[in-house]
This record gives C-alpha cells, structure tokens and sequence, in this order.
C-alpha cells in the first residue's frame, strides 16, 4: 500500500448517506427515488447532471448492469429537482460498440422515452488533466470534457462483487470515464498500473458527486459479468463515494478495509468511519449471509 | 419483398448521405475528422478517407490531415492533440494511406515500428507469468499480437487491424524479410488462440475464471476479415458463421463490421449473400438519418459497407 500521508486530505466534516428500502424496479421507482434525493437538499438549480451508469455488455439472466429504470428515474428525479439538463454518459471497457451495449440493456429506450441523451464517453472530445495523486505513476490522463464540463457527477454503480477488484461500486465504476479511444479496450494500462491504484487516481482527479447505487438486485460470486444475481433490495444514495462504497460493502456483508483502495480512500478522499458518516432514510442491516466472493476474496467477509 | 432495383437504390441514396454527412463534418482547414466533437481523431479520420476515396470523390487536403498528425517513428496517437502511440490507430492509418495509394515513403516508418513492436508477455518474465502463476484468464503467452497501447498485452481489434495493414505492405513489396513473416505468423496464432469457445472473438478474453465469454460482433468481424488467408480452419469457417447470424444486430457499427468482414468471404465457398444482403437492408434503415448518428466512425464504416457491388472493401487482406 502507499503512503496517503502527504496528500491534501479532501474528506467533507461530514458525510450523508441514505439507505433506501425498494424490492424491484416497478412502478414506484420514480418517486422513491425522489424522496430519497429530497433527503440531501441538494441545490442543482441551473446545473448539468451527468448520469454515469455502469454498463458492460448484456448477458440473458446476469444482472451485470446498472438496471435501465433505475438511471432512467434517476434522470427524471434530478430534472424535477430543478437540474438544467441531465445526461447519461459511459464508456464500456470491454466492448467497443457503445450503441450495441445501450441497445441490449434496454437503457436506450428508456432513455428515448424520457427525453434523455446519451453520451458514449469511449469517443468523446477529450482534455488532459493532470493528476494531483501518484498512485499509479501516471502524470495525467485524458478524460472526457462531457465529464469535466458537468456540474455535478452521479456515480450510478451496480452493487457486485468482481473478480479483480474484489468488489465494483461507485469508486470503481469511474473506470467508465476513461476513454477506451485513448487506452483501449479493456483499458489495459490501468490494469498494468494496478486496478487498486487507478481507482485512487482517477477518483482523486474526476470525484463523483454523488452516488445512487443498484443493490435492489446486486451480483455475487464470480462478478463483474458472470455472478449470480443476489436480491438486497437497496438504492444507496450518498453524497461522497467512499461513505456510499463503505455502507454498500457493509450491506453486502463484507469489510471495506479491507480492500485496498478504499481502505486508503478513506484516508484522504472520503469518509469512512460511522462517526464522519450520517445515516438518513433507513437504519443500516447487513444480510444474514454475506455476498458470495471468490475464494481470492474471501478475507473480505466480515 | 423489396425488388432488387428499388433496394439498391434505397441503399444508393442511404450511401450518399452518409457521404454527404462525412463532408459536412470534416474539421476546419481540412482538420480531417472527430470522433464526434471537434478534435482530430485518427480512426473517424482515416475511415473517412477510405469512404470517400471508395466513392471516388477527392479531398483539396488529400491526406494531409492523416499526415500531419504522423508522430515519432512513424506512429500516431487515437487523439490529434493527445501524445501517447496507438498502434489500432497506427495499423489503421497506414492500411488507409496504402490503399489510397501514398508514396510508401510515407509510412515505411510506421510498417518497421509495427513490426518491431512487442506487447508484455513477448518478455520471458511475463510470459511464465501467465503461463505458470496468472492462468485466471486462459491464453497462451508465447502467441502474441498487438496491444492498443505501449506496455500492455495483445488484444483481438489492434492485431487484426495491424495484420492487415501488413500483409497489404507485404503484397505490394514495401516491405518484407522474416522478421515480418514471424510476426504476422505469430499474430494469427494469437488471433487463433483467443477465439471464444463456441465460435467469434471479444476484446481477447475467451474463458476468464473457467467461465467462456461470449464474442462481440465488430471485433469477430476484424478478426475473420484479418484471418481470411486462414479460411481452411474449422474456427475461421465457424465464426463466419457465428457472423453471418447478427444481419439483425440494431446498431450500425457492428452491422457494417459484419458486412465488410463477411464481403472478404465472398469467394470463400459459403453462401454469403442473403445474409449480406439482409444486413445490408438493415443497415439502410439504421442510417436513415446520418445526422443522429454521433460516431463518426460509424457513418464512415455504414457507407464502405453500403458501397456498390463488389464492394471497394479496406479490410481484404490482399495476397
């Protein structure tokens, strides 16, 4: 692990997250998700939301994907909130076609209906930013200006565990905003540079502002693609990452210190201890069985 | 059923503007093109240049925007602006100036650096890794290709796009010697080595924790179009098959993949045509209006795959 020690320590006094009760995603999607955002009193008056989902590609039966309603409610909650505009943006790090993966999903639809446009991010105008942490070594990357030009960022990950990192939630799914056009698909120098790392840098130089994650039917076992689908019946919603991240994994009955990134994201990025951590809607469970992991990950159960 | 006359030319019309929109969107001062803003991309920008050469019409910059953004060792980046090598960027930049008929000059730079190049695991070290400790991804390590990007393991896209532009370079003499014919040796084998299971290619991950992936349609495509010297093997004839399937796939970019990699077929023995054909009618429809389209990339591929029989096709290997 490296040091956090000489690093500008970014973490809010206090951090808000709302742990919201919902079995499926029918009907009442909407307005459970726009009492649950009413909790944080946000002022996006005037502002450009930009939705990140986290979509990797369709698989019939796997749960991979941030579900298409969830996102789709998500921008029409934000809308009635007062934001300007919403959009949705991500770049999948598998597949190249964007277009296929947003059609297979359902999102593309979802979307259309709503008035809500998409932006691939794997193709988007790009600026280089120089990053302010060293973990990986890299002095900048390139991202995406859709993603800098927005006011305000909602990380929209699917609760899963995942085969490299452990588990991907909202810190992890920003390895969506760097654009596979520039690294390739999969965008492999952030593997060489250490998945654990990257997280760190590319949280450090774009943090999301906001967190809405899917556990209403999160995955299990050998996540990111192939796990079993796991009912929580969760939306997380948080105003700092590594608070959402820390009540997810504690949700799905696994430790966060320790996974490496997050145990040291709490120590300068964001808020990981109960104490800096406020609890809005409902109290916290964690299941009577933990999430399934693979046996490399089996020192995260708690 | 739609009479041969009146599909041809609804796809005649389609192609037009697609070419149409491609001159509307080329940069000021003949910039080239844009993924979809307004920054030189090498990939929307030489797939543009293959379109409207496929259709005769000539350019005042001619290649110059392709040129200009030509870096150090011949090689170019994904972004104009951006440093940085790309080697699916530089394999297809250089197919592109070849088939447009540039002074090999130009890029023999590019075609030695390509030839040079080695990903990771061309090291011993890493190498035994993969083969001996990392077998959580199954491949073999001693196959490889091309990565996207310096320092990284080979991937499906970049190799098959660099085989091609190589065994272009081959077939018309710029360049030859055994180096070469090691490396693209080795690069079909990787190619080979990385098929799914049943059949297609994906990024280059087959089987990851025991568990088969399934393939993606554009990078199959890339794959089958770089392996058609390779016809004779039961897994090229496989995935052509597998291919030949997704005539109904609802997004133009596979779709035109899948055309322009099943029309290098087309001698091959296999009745390819009705589903080209589908494909082809397909796609009319999905480029009905090439203005909703963002990628530029896309309307550039929709209208090489639209193109008039026998298809003018960038990605025949030739030989």
């Amino acid at each position: 692990m490296l040091s956090t020690k000489s690093l500008r320590d970014r973490r809010k006094a206090g951090s808000r997250v709302a742990i919201i009760h919902q079995d499926s995603y029918g009907s009442r999607l909407d307005s459970r998700l726009v009492e649950g955002l009413r909790l944080f009193d946000l002022n996006l008056r005037g502002k450009t939301v930009l939705l990140k989902p986290n979509l990797v590609e369709s698989i019939p039966g796997r749960e991979v994907n941030t579900n298409p309603r969830l996102v789709g409610s998500a921008a029409t909650a934000f809308l009635a909130l007062g934001a300007k505009t919403v959009l949705v943006g991500e770049g999948p790090g598998h597949q190249r076609d964007t277009l296929l993966v947003l059609a297979e999903t359902g999102l593309e639809r979802e979307l259309q209906e709503r008035g809500i446009r998409f932006v691939d991010l794997n193709r988007d105008d790009l600026m280089k930013v120089a990053l302010q942490t060293q973990f990986t070594g890299l002095e900048f990357l390139w991202l995406p200006r859709t993603v800098l030009a927005s006011d305000f960022v909602v990380s929209m990950p699917k609760v899963k565990t995942h085969h490299w990192a452990g588990v991907t939630l909202s810190m992890k799914n920003l390895f969506g905003v760097v654009p596979g056009v520039v690294y390739g698909w999969p965008k492999n120098p952030l593997h060489w540079r250490g998945i654990d790392r990257s997280i760190l840098d590319i949280n450090a130089a774009v943090p999301p502002h906001f967190v809405i994650a899917d556990g209403i039917v999160g995955m299990e076992g050998n996540g990111p693609l192939h796990g079993s689908p796991r009912n929580l019946g969760r939306i997380v919603l948080a105003d700092d990452p590594v608070a959402a991240d820390f009540v997810c994994m504690r949700l799905m009955g696994l430790n966060p210190l320790r996974v490496n990134y997050l145990a040291q994201a709490a120590e300068f990025l964001g808020n990981g201890t109960t104490d800096r951590i406020v609890q809005l809607g409902e109290p916290m469970l964690a299941p009577q069985e933990p999430f399934v992991v693979l046996p490399e990950f089996a020192h995260l159960r708690i | 059923m739609i009479s041969s006359f009146a599909r041809y030319e609804r796809q005649r019309l389609a192609r037009c503007r697609l070419l149409d929109e491609l001159l509307r969107r080329q940069l000021p001062a003949g910039g080239g093109w844009s993924h979809r803003g307004a920054q030189f991309g090498t990939e929307p920008t030489a797939l543009a240049l293959l379109a409207l050469h496929s259709a005769s019409i000539a350019l005042k910059d001619g290649i110059a925007p392709l040129i200009a953004h030509q870096g150090a060792e011949g090689l170019w980046a994904a972004v104009g602006d951006g440093d940085g090598i790309n080697f699916w960027a530089t394999a297809l930049a250089v197919n592109t100036l070849s088939i447009l008929g540039t002074n090999p000059a130009t890029y023999i730079e590019s075609i030695r650096a390509l030839v040079r190049l080695r990903p990771v695991e061309g090291s011993w070290l890493v190498s035994l890794k993969f083969r001996f400790l990392d077998r959580h991804v199954q491949f073999d390590p001693r196959k490889y290709g091309w990565p996207w990007v310096p320092d990284t393991v080979s991937w499906v896209a970049p190799t098959a796009m660099t085989l091609i532009a190589l065994e272009r370079a081959k077939s018309r003499g710029i360049v030859g010697g055994s180096e070469l014919q090691r490396r693209l040796r080795l690069g079909t084998e990787m190619l080979i080595d990385r098929a799914c299971p049943g059949g297609g290619w994906n990024a280059g991950n087959a089987v990851v924790y025991g568990v088969p992936l399934r393939p993606h349609i554009d990078t199959t495509a890339a794959a089958l179009a770089a392996l058609r010297p390779r016809y004779g093997l039961p897994i090229v004839r496989h995935s052509l098959r597998c291919l030949l399937r997704n005539s109904a796939c609802p997004s133009p970019y596979s779709l035109a993949w899948m055309i322009l990699a099943a029309d290098a077929y087309k001698d091959g023995g296999m009745d390819i045509s009705p589903a080209i054909n589908s494909a082809r009618d397909h796609l009319t429809s999905l480029v009905e209006d090439p203005r909703t389209i963002e990628d530029t990339s896309t309307i550039a591929l929709a209208a090489l795959a639209l193109g008039s029989e026998p298809i003018n096709n960038p990605f025949e290997v030739e030989g």
